[in-house]
């Protein structure tokens, strides 16, 4: 190891450059975190939306509102990063895209991929 | 070596590795599964939605997606906390806490579905 820096003596977060493959990772657990903080409202809207008609139609026209609309973006997106970054994970359990250049690809892919996801959604929420 | 030894066997860390992605396989073909489904025959109304849920196997296959949901999260907040909340105490509480909710999310989920 090359003695040309002393080492850090605490971590400044700002400063860390992490790699694509750093930052899909993190960015993994920190959907992983809102994901499981957004559980007990979707588990209040299942319910609710089984309950009775009036509340399903409550549900239905409070999503397709312009703010219902752009926060199911966002948990698209959440979502979809979890979901990519999982399986591109799964992956490289089993040995496929294990090579530097090949990860980092498909790291910058599953970025692709969800902003894909987000941008066929919202289309599709802007013309239901 | 103390805290390492602490964390339990690694039998226990591979069972809980193999739990997580057992689950995540199941979890991507049930999103993708009712991701086509509704493309295909989307619901339009509550009495649309509620023939849909009364499927047994429909019914069977949420309560899998959830339970494992259920499995998934709290693999993975453990291993979160595991990694960002060092002191012992801490980590028990939040975990403690992390799962009673995540049961109290169980039960509603089979009261739910059971009705």
């Amino acid at each position: 190891m090359p003695k040309k820096h002393k080492r850090p003596v605490y971590l400044n977060l700002v400063k860390i450059r992490l790699p694509v493959g750093g930052v899909l990772s993190i960015l993994h657990r920190i959907t992983g975190v809102i994901l499981v903080l957004l559980l007990p409202l979707a588990l209040y809207l299942f319910d609710r939306s089984l309950q009775d008609s009036t509340a399903f139609a409550e549900i239905s026209s409070r999503v397709s509102s312009l703010e219902g609309r752009i926060v199911i973006l966002i948990m698209v997106w959440v979502f979809a990063q979890h979901f990519l970054s999982g399986i591109r994970h799964l992956l490289l359990d089993i040995g496929i895209g294990d090579s530097k250049p090949i990860a980092r690809r498909n790291a910058w892919l599953a970025f692709a991929a969800s902003g894909a996801v987000v941008i066929f959604t919202g289309v599709c929420l802007w013309n239901a | 070596m103390e805290r390492m030894r602490s964390l339990g066997s690694a039998h226990a860390g591979m069972m809980l590795w193999l739990w997580q992605r057992l689950t995540s396989i199941y979890m991507a073909g049930f999103v993708v599964y009712v991701i086509v489904h509704l493309s295909l025959s989307p619901v339009r109304d509550h009495a649309a939605w509620i023939a849909w849920m009364a499927l047994g196997y429909v019914r069977l296959a949420w309560a899998v997606f959830i339970l494992s949901i259920l499995v998934h999260a709290w693999i993975g907040m453990r291993s979160v906390y595991f990694d960002y909340l060092p002191p012992l105490w801490l980590r028990s509480i939040v975990s403690l806490l992390t799962a009673l909710g995540l049961l109290v999310l169980g039960l509603w989920a089979a009261r739910i579905l059971l009705a």
